[in-house]
């Protein structure tokens, strides 16, 4: 008998063991952490349909914003990292609720939140996933197998191709061509356990990031490639901290 | 001693009913079917532990291969540019017909051996079977449809989810299942019994234009026609020029390197004289076009195989000698076998007449 809860308690120190990385915090998963994606242009709130003025000075009227996140990572002020189970959470801006992610989380100090824009590539080459990652939700290429991670879509005055269109499906997973990125933002000071992360994705880092990309030069990006690695290159920029509490 | 007959009766109904609630999952048990490697083959590359093969997967699968409603207007099943007489590529046909009056854009290949194929397509785009449906469904110029309307489709029709409870354990109808379901069937189309089989097994003996083909295959073809699957899978040039309409980079349509321009999936030649037309764009028509090619015509240029740098000599002889081997990977009994015919449809089991071979 005594035996037997030994090894209870001793798998459950295992079993809560593979979560962590570091020394063990004090507290297994305690509450729900909501974090809260806003989509803008700029300063101003992402309205699809409605014309608004890009970084480039283009007046653009947006259609569709949507991509994944994953492998959440959340470190406390002395370095101890958190890593929920992972999931896949497909963020749409035309489903509000999509907008909104939570995660059993346990009670830590908060100072950096981690996660991937994207599918990893292990997700690309293991056939046909479900839930978020099924490839009906449009969001998979099936004639170059692989995940668009992130997807613009709207119309440009500027743009020189069929109805004023810009389309960009940002996906490649390959060496080389991979286009997920590891977003690490740090906290700012707030009253800790956090129960609500308010993250803030700008748009106009897609076209001027790391380098400028002008719809009039550019309104179509739909293979993995170097066109594809310059998109990522610049929104791995358009996460910042709007607030913690 | 009543009391303990009744609690006796009441215990033996409370485990008969404990019984049943634990059927609800003990109930599944869908028959497996055991993937035999023919002797001498490698191991599969597909990883049937994340997809057992069993009966009513099977059932399933080939019943959503020979499905019209696959395609946007119900005319375009797997099996309409699949054909079992044709080893599973469309007969006699350079491209393929699709939705709305539309040619595909390269030949559809034979299907057999894919339990052993990594990538797929010519340019090797696909990277896993379960996937690979998902492109003709959706394609514009073939089935034309949207996996959502599939899926919805499919759930409408009670004959289904009665067979996906069957194949999957509950009534659930999603792309996985149906990518799974349908790589269920093709995995079980394995081409290993040609008279070239029965020779390597001491069943029969090779003629002799047969053996003497078979000795110039060694020598000259055997590099990239690789037994026993007759391809190595690799991605070449073979000196073929490019369409001017078509366009295809082949590969490089992938990699986006330029070092792969013009490289194409080498092909099996299993069944080969059944699945002409030949080359990815099925430009040629007969083994003997195939021959001229390689002798004569090819262009030679950076990205073309090293191979092939001066071309591949062959005599008229060598060619004749080389059809007759070439015809020994005919293997009619997979041609003919009734598990992989579609449904009630006799008179589509044979081949049109032909002139081209």
């Amino acid at each position: 008998m005594k035996h037997s809860v030994y090894m209870t308690v001793l798998l459950a120190l295992c079993l809560t063991g593979l979560h962590f990385r570091g020394p063990v915090p004090a507290t297994a998963p305690a509450g729900k952490l909501r974090l809260v994606f806003h989509h803008q242009v700029g300063k101003n709130p992402l309205e699809l349909g409605a014309l608004c003025q890009n970084s480039l000075g283009d007046s653009i009227t947006i259609e569709r914003f949507k991509y994944y996140v994953s492998h959440f990572t959340l470190t406390d002020s002395k370095g101890r990292q958190w890593k929920p189970d992972p999931q896949y959470f497909l963020i749409d801006e035309e489903i509000p609720g999509s907008k909104i992610i939570t995660l059993q989380v346990p009670d830590i100090d908060i100072g950096q939140i981690g996660f991937l824009l994207g599918v990893d590539s292990a997700k690309n080459v293991s056939g046909i996933q479900t839930g978020a990652l099924d490839p009906l939700k449009g969001m998979f290429w099936t004639w170059n197998s692989g995940y668009i991670m992130a997807k613009l879509e709207g119309t440009a005055e500027r743009s020189p191709s069929p109805g004023h269109r810009f389309t960009y499906h940002i996906g490649g997973f390959r060496f080389g061509m991979n286009t997920a990125r590891a977003i690490t933002l740090q906290i700012p000071p707030a009253n800790q356990p956090l129960r609500e992360i308010h993250i803030t994705a700008d748009i106009n880092q897609w076209f001027s990031g790391a380098s400028q990309i002008n719809i009039a030069e550019t309104p179509v990006c739909h293979t993995p490639g170097s066109l594809a690695m310059r998109f990522a290159d610049n929104y791995q920029n358009m996460f910042s901290i709007h607030s913690a509490r | 001693m009543r009391i303990a007959k009744n609690t006796w009766v009441l215990l033996l109904i409370l485990l008969a009913c404990a019984g049943w609630v634990a059927a609800d999952n003990a109930y599944f048990r869908p028959k497996p079917i055991i993937f035999k490697v023919p002797k001498g083959w490698p191991q599969p590359v597909y990883d049937f532990s994340k997809n057992p093969l069993t009966e009513e997967g099977f059932a399933l699968g080939k019943k959503l291969f020979y499905d019209g409603r696959l395609s946007k207007d119900g005319n375009f099943s797997c099996g309409s540019c699949h054909q079992q007489f044709g080893a599973f590529n469309t007969y006699d046909h350079s491209l393929s017909h699709g939705y709305n009056n539309a040619l595909t854009t390269r030949n559809a290949p034979g299907l057999f051996n894919l339990a052993w194929q990594k990538d797929f397509m010519w340019d090797g785009g696909i990277n896993h079977l379960d996937l690979q449906p998902l492109a003709p469904i959706t394609a514009e110029n073939e089935m034309a449809e949207t996996l959502e309307n599939v899926i919805a489709k499919l759930k409408t029709d009670k004959e289904y989810r009665k067979m996906f409870k069957a194949a999957f354990g509950d009534e659930t109808i999603n792309t996985q299942r149906l990518g799974k379901a349908l790589s269920q069937f093709l995995l079980q189309l394995v081409s290993s019994n040609s008279k070239y089989d029965k020779v390597k097994r001491g069943e029969a003996s090779f003629i002799l234009p047969e053996q003497l083909g078979y000795q110039i295959f060694v020598q000259k073809c055997i590099s990239c026609h690789t037994e026993p699957l007759f391809t190595d899978y690799s991605y070449r040039n073979i000196g073929l020029k490019m369409d001017d309409v078509l366009k295809d980079p082949g590969r490089m349509r992938i990699t986006t390197r330029p070092e792969d321009s013009l490289k194409f999936k080498v092909p099996s030649l299993r069944n080969v004289a059944m699945t002409f037309p030949y080359g990815h764009d099925g430009r040629f028509f007969s083994l003997m076009n195939v021959f001229e090619h390689y002798r004569k015509n090819m262009v030679v240029s950076a990205t073309t195989d090293p191979l092939f740098r001066n071309k591949l000599p062959l005599s008229n002889y060598e060619i004749g000698q080389l059809t007759a081997f070439l015809y020994t990977l005919t293997d009619s009994s997979f041609l003919k076998d009734p598990r992989f015919a579609a449904p009630g449809a006799d008179n589509h089991t044979k081949p049109p007449a032909d002139i081209h071979r």
